[in-house]
Order: structure tokens, then sequence, then C-alpha cells
């Protein structure tokens, strides 16, 4: 279950996930993510409020990271906590995305 | 045989919505033994994708009672028993994930297994009477 909050910050579409991004809510945040990624030219995941991610929720960021690939926009991901980091690690997709540790805005 | 100590057992339907009882009930048991975020995270998430990997590829989608779970400490290791009653499988079966690949020639297929082969430092797996019982060992 997760809980989505968006909003616009100096050109950036800060897209906030709260909770947990398991099988049962990957869906939700793929088509969140992918939704943003296609209106915006640079889209921030905040997962500073993320308590866990599994790999449902790996593959929706990768699909959205995918999406932003295509259409030349940027796409970050912020404000992983050292556990759900850990998962991005163990992945191996980190190599493939921009992690940043704060917001690039 | 021994008994583990503080020994808990929970039964799950083919439904991914079940991930949120899971998810109380590992909270329950890490918070009644002291344990901490760190190895809650990592319980939920082994035992979600074996969960999930049951819904997903076993054929226990819609079952009821398809997967039973029990956990127990054992000195400075949990013991994670996980059964499901779906199409045999042997998670050693699985082909390690490629890291070196490149994302597009990986996919996301096979990443669960990958943590849990991460996480668990030990995994063994049995066939009985119609399950798949896999057992996990994770340190503490």
């Amino acid at each position: 279950m997760i809980e989505v909050a968006e909003e616009m910050r100096s050109g950036w579409r800060v897209v906030a996930v709260r909770g947990r991004a398991d099988a049962a809510a990957a869906d939700h945040l793929e088509s969140v993510l992918k939704t943003a990624v296609e209106a915006n030219a640079k889209v921030a995941a905040d997962f500073s409020a993320l308590d866990y991610i599994s790999s449902a929720g790996i593959r929706a960021v990768l699909q959205a990271a995918r999406a932003a690939e295509g259409r030349q926009s940027e796409f970050a991901v912020c404000g992983l906590s050292p556990a759900a980091k850990k998962v991005f690690d163990m992945s191996g997709i980190q190599h493939v995305l921009r992690i940043h540790r704060e917001l690039p805005c | 045989m021994e008994r583990a100590f503080g020994q808990t057992e929970l039964t799950l339907d083919g439904d991914l919505r079940e991930l949120a009882r899971l998810a109380l009930w590992i909270g329950r048991f890490c918070r009644s033994h002291s344990l901490d975020e760190n190895v809650e995270f990592h319980l939920n998430l082994a035992l979600e994708e074996l969960f999930a990997n049951a819904i997903g590829h076993g054929g226990c989608k819609d079952l009821p009672a398809a997967v039973s779970i029990r956990l127990s400490l054992a000195g400075r290791e949990i013991l994670a028993e996980f059964a499901d009653r779906g199409r045999p499988f042997d998670p050693a079966d699985a082909p390690p994930r490629d890291l070196g690949a490149s994302l597009e020639e990986r996919g996301a297929g096979g990443l669960g297994l990958h943590f849990v082969r991460q996480i668990a430092c030990h995994i063994e797996y049995h066939r009985v009477n119609g399950w798949n019982r896999i057992a996990l060992r994770l340190a503490i």
C-alpha cells in the first residue's frame, strides 16, 4: 500500500511515495511514475518516506526509468533509506538509474 | 527433534493482498523477539519474494490456504519455513542472475529469488506430500 503526493519544484515534478512498495502496490507505483514521466521532462521520485521495497517495486521503478529513457526525459530516485538503498544495490539497477541522496531541486 | 524457541505460524491465501497481513505478522514476531528493523525488512523481502513467486509462477493464485509460514529463533539465526501447495519448484534450479548484463539483456525476471539468495545464509528445499517446503536461515 502506497500513498502518493506530487508537486512541481524548480522545474522538477516531485513524486513523493510513502508506505510499502510491495507486489500488491507495484502496479499503482508503476502507473504513477510512468504517468509523471510521460507528462514531465524532469521527474524526481522522492522515496524518503518509503518504508519498504521488494523486487516488484524495483521493477515498477525500472519500467518508469525505461519510459523516461525512451522520451529522453530525466528521472531521478532520491531519499532512499539505507535498507531500501540496499535493495536497489542488490538488484544491480543502481547503475542505470540516477540515485541521489537529496532531491535535485 | 529440537523444538525451536518462540515458534509462530501463519497461513495465507493465494492473493497478493495477503502481503499486508504477512507484514503485520512479521512485525509482531520481530518486536516480540527484539529484532531490529533491518532484520524485519529482510524477513519481509525474503518471504514476500517466495510468496509472490508461488502466486505468479507456482499456480497458487486464488487458492485458499495456499501458503503456510513458520518463523522461529535458533541461536543467532532465524529459521523461516515457507510451504506452498503450488507446482514443484526448487529455488536451486533457478539460474543465477547475471548482474553484469545490461538492463535490456537482463530484463526484470528472477530478481526476487536473487534477493532471497542474497539475504538467506542457507536455503533448503524438499517436496513433501504435494507441498514445496523451503527452509531459509537468516543471520541476525
